[in-house]
């Protein structure tokens, strides 16, 4: 390979710019990866498969890492794989370390990106071969797997549970999608209101209506709040991180890296539940589980390693049988067969230097990331010190545009935006536990279409438990997990008992 | 105040002269157009030839024209919305094969909405076997559902991928009737189900494409994933334009191997079934026939140009424009003859 002719000034030049337009997609709340991506999709026909490439990946691995700016800062996830983020950066930022849980966010989000463009290059076609032994009864016990952190999450794990499953519920109103495998009938919509709910509510608006409006609702209702002085904030100098923070923290790195990158590999999981399986991993195997949701370094340091490792692994699938591993991933067939380029089997073969293009630009892309964001915490955490009388109603625009503009330009997606900011404000009041409900909000749909389709294609129940070794490693992880929650539950209570 | 006659004659003249210009707005397209399609894929291809379209007469018109990939539904109800010509939709025979399916949301477009001009085919809709299907041909298969075997064909339901299934059905019947309960859909969703439904051996059959399907065709036998193609529904007119070279290792003459006539899927005894995915656009029952009028010519013009058939036939689509009346009369004729396929078997749905 001549290095050279690829890596271009020009090339270089749209990896960092594509990494930095994404960062700013990923950051606001609302705009995602995907939508960077299909918005300057036209862009790569005049700039060739290559440099085009390198813009839209600069602009996945931008995107991708952006979100957990809102997600640290200000308690809303930027994109719904920055989930899982909110639940111990906002407290830590809350805490004053705002600038110290971003960086522990951008550091995990490199080592995540890092490990999974290391199992990209290395291991891509076998990998692939593994994730067609993944069938729906598979995919369906790892979103069952994702499903069981929704009473780990849980102050009070009943309550999660409810919390969880009306999740579940919700997010199957609509139309039971032919795209999807489904029938095309309507279901659970009250008479009368086919019109509004038949695409059902959309992912975005109902999470930042969940965690963005709900908040501004609920300081509203407290009065005029005050805000963080700079004093509060520990910037700079005051910050407490130290890379030393991540020496108890490589195996969570790398099994989080690896979660991200498995869950990427298999089409059609979604890329919110590598976060979350990530984080589901991270708890389950932590010494003080019950620290996790208050401003925990290794949550953050999962859920970002976790959703990065997300973006080498969704390139598996795509490159080596030319099925795309998420919904970002899925434009670049777009810029492929633009250039007439065909993806498949075969692509990596007949393909060496857009590979290793590809290879490149991600690499790129991650230092970009590292360094566009790590030098720039400092002014992105006084966003906290900013008067909230103004920053709420800025807040409150950006979500509104992103909730308008997440499907194009439908009015729908704004009214659940504040069905949804309204719901969440409520909730809180009647011990509905919002973390659970949105889990089971992202999952729910995944896990119908799994199990039905499960149940068409093999019959009946028992193939849950026979198919393969995998579903019984799968069972055993989620036993694992419901046990470990069922434990921590035991133990909270006891020691509840005890302060009593 | 006192109205005067001179007042009154100023007044409706003002406000005639500054009528005048949104009346002449009103018979041409606006400066901002949302083209809406019926997919909600920026990476499929609607999107692509819309895009590739949505360019060129943009540039053509001077105006500026946005590709959004809202879905069939949001995209009915936007263009249903709006006669001004601010949103026009462009999608594909799913938008017809949908309603003769009776699948919700789609509703005739030929009595709800004006049919637009036709743009380009996509000719690689086409059936798939493993590599090592005892099936041959489309006669084997046939033959097998005849002596009383189950093929299983993996299909998206309600359209474009389930048109073909509704066919092999009709000529199984027309061979055999009662041997097309034999053939079996197996309902999926994204094309990686249907190769997964392969993979797993839940289905014999699926449906594919060309761009989607040909490299697993170049595996070897042994290979879980290999793949061999059994049927090309398009026209064989329609793949003769396709590029000589065809697609990887699929040549224009293999391709023609697999469509009508050399692979024949009977549509009525004599004649061969066959389906080109042509892509189209759809407007408001009542705009102006003076826009409809403006993009056919400003189309016209793009296509004598030729510059947008290298662009299409890059993306392997073949170029095939048609003006609004003659497109209509076109999609009209295909969608008689697919309802007949449909209403044979007794496929359409209920609702």
């Amino acid at each position: 390979m001549d290095l050279f002719d690829i890596v271009t000034p020009l090339f270089l030049s749209l990896i960092v710019g594509g990494t930095f337009v994404g960062i700013i997609f990923g950051a606001i709340p609302g705009m995602t990866a995907t939508m960077a991506v299909a918005v300057c999709l036209p862009l790569t026909y005049s700039l060739g498969l290559n440099n085009g490439l390198a813009l839209l990946l600069g602009l996945y691995v931008g995107g991708i890492s952006g979100g957990l700016v809102p997600a640290i800062l200000l308690g809303i996830p930027g994109t719904p794989s920055s989930i899982t983020t909110c639940f111990d950066g906002h407290p830590m930022t809350k805490a004053g370390e705002g600038e110290k849980a971003l960086r522990i966010g951008i550091v995990a989000s490199l080592v995540g990106g890092l490990i999974s463009l290391l199992i990209l290059d290395l291991f891509a076609p076998v990998l692939a071969e593994f994730a067609i032994q993944f069938s729906y009864v598979e995919k369906f016990l790892i979103i069952l797997f994702a499903l069981s952190v929704m009473a780990a999450l849980s102050s009070d794990m009943l309550m999660g549970i409810f919390s969880g499953f009306l999740g579940i519920f919700i997010s199957l109103i609509g139309t039971y999608s032919i795209e999807s495998g489904g029938n095309g009938e309507i279901r659970l919509i009250p008479p009368g209101m086919e019109n509004w709910l038949e695409s059902g509510f959309s992912l975005l608006p109902v999470l930042i209506g969940l965690f963005g409006l709900a908040a501004i609702l609920e300081e509203a209702e407290k009065g005029v709040p005050e805000s963080m002085s700079a004093k509060d904030v520990k910037i700079g100098a005051a910050s407490t991180f130290s890379f030393g923070i991540f020496r108890n923290q490589i195996g969570n790195l790398i099994r989080s890296s690896s979660i991200g990158t498995f869950v990427g590999i298999l089409p059609g999981v979604g890329g919110s539940a590598a976060s979350i399986l990530a984080y589901t991993g991270a708890k389950t195997f932590s010494k003080h589980p019950e620290t996790f949701g208050k401003g925990e370094p290794a949550g953050i340091v999962a859920s970002e390693s976790g959703n990065n490792g997300l973006t080498g692994g969704a390139l598996v699938p795509l490159l080596s049988l030319g099925i795309p591993g998420d919904s970002t991933t899925a434009l670049l067939i777009g810029a492929f067969t633009l250039q007439g380029v065909q993806v498949g089997p075969l692509f990596i073969g007949e393909n060496p230097r857009t590979w290793d293009a590809m290879i490149i630009a991600m690499l790129v892309a991650n230092f970009a990331m590292f360094g566009i964001m790590y030098f720039a915490i400092r002014f992105m955490a006084r966003v906290v010190t900013v008067p909230k009388p103004i920053l709420f109603p800025i807040i409150l625009m950006m979500c509104v545009i992103g909730a308008y503009t997440i499907n194009y330009g439908i009015m729908f997606d704004v009214w659940t935006l504040l069905i949804f900011g309204l719901f969440g404000w409520a909730a809180v009041k009647v011990g509905i536990e919002v973390a659970p409900f949105i889990i089971g909000f992202i999952l729910g749909p995944s896990a119908e279409i799994y199990f039905v389709k499960s149940l068409e294609s093999f019959g009946d129940l028992t193939i849950f438990f026979t198919k393969s070794w995998i579903a019984i490693f799968l069972w055993v992880l989620i036993a694992g997990s419901i046990g470990g929650s069922a434990m921590l539950a035991r133990k909270r209570r006891m020691q509840e008992a005890f302060a009593e | 105040m006192k109205l005067t006659r001179r007042a009154i004659l100023a007044t409706v003249s003002a406000a005639a002269i500054l009528a005048q210009p949104l009346m002449a707005a009103a018979q041409e397209l606006p400066r901002n157009v949302r083209l809406v399609i019926g997919s909600t894929s920026t990476g499929g291809d609607t999107y692509q030839n819309a895009a590739i379209v949505a360019d060129a007469l943009a540039e053509k018109l001077g105006i500026n024209i946005k590709v959004d990939a809202v879905g069939p539904t949001e995209a009915f109800k936007a263009v249903g919305r709006d006669k001004r010509g601010t949103t026009l939709m462009m999608h594909h025979d799913q938008s017809y094969l949908g309603h003769l399916y009776g699948v919700r949301g789609y509703d005739d477009i030929f009595a709800e909405y004006q049919i637009g001009p036709t743009v380009a085919v996509n000719p690689g809709n086409a059936y798939l076997l493993p590599k090592d299907s005892p099936y041959q041909s489309m006669d084997d298969i046939l033959k097998a559902v005849e002596s009383g075997e189950r093929v299983r064909v993996a299909i998206q339901p309600g359209g474009v991928s389930e048109i073909g299934f509704s066919a092999m059905k009709n000529a199984a019947k027309l061979a055999a009737p009662g041997s097309e309960e034999n053939l079996v859909a197996v309902n999926t969703g994204s094309q990686s189900d249907k190769d997964q439904a392969l993979f797993d051996d839940l289905a014999d059959v699926i449906n594919g494409s060309i761009q989607s399907n040909e490299q697993y065709t170049q595996l070897p036998a042994d290979d879980q994933k290999a793949m061999r193609f059994v049927w090309i529904t398009a026209r064989p007119e329609t793949l003769s334009q396709a590029p000589e070279a065809g697609m990887g290792k699929l040549s224009r003459d293999d391709m023609l191997k697999y469509a009508s006539p050399e692979t024949s899927v009977t549509l009525d005894g004599s004649k061969d079934f066959t389906f080109d995915k042509v892509f189209f656009f759809i407007y408001n029952k009542d705009m102006d026939p003076a826009i409809v009028k403006q993009i056919d010519d400003a189309l016209a013009e793009i296509y004598a140009d030729g510059t947008i058939q290298e662009r299409q036939k890059e993306a392997f689509f073949i170029p095939d424009f048609r003006p609004s009346a003659e497109a209509r009369a076109h999609l009209e004729e295909k969608n008689a003859a697919y309802a007949k396929v449909i209403d044979a078997i007794g496929a359409a749905q209920t609702n």
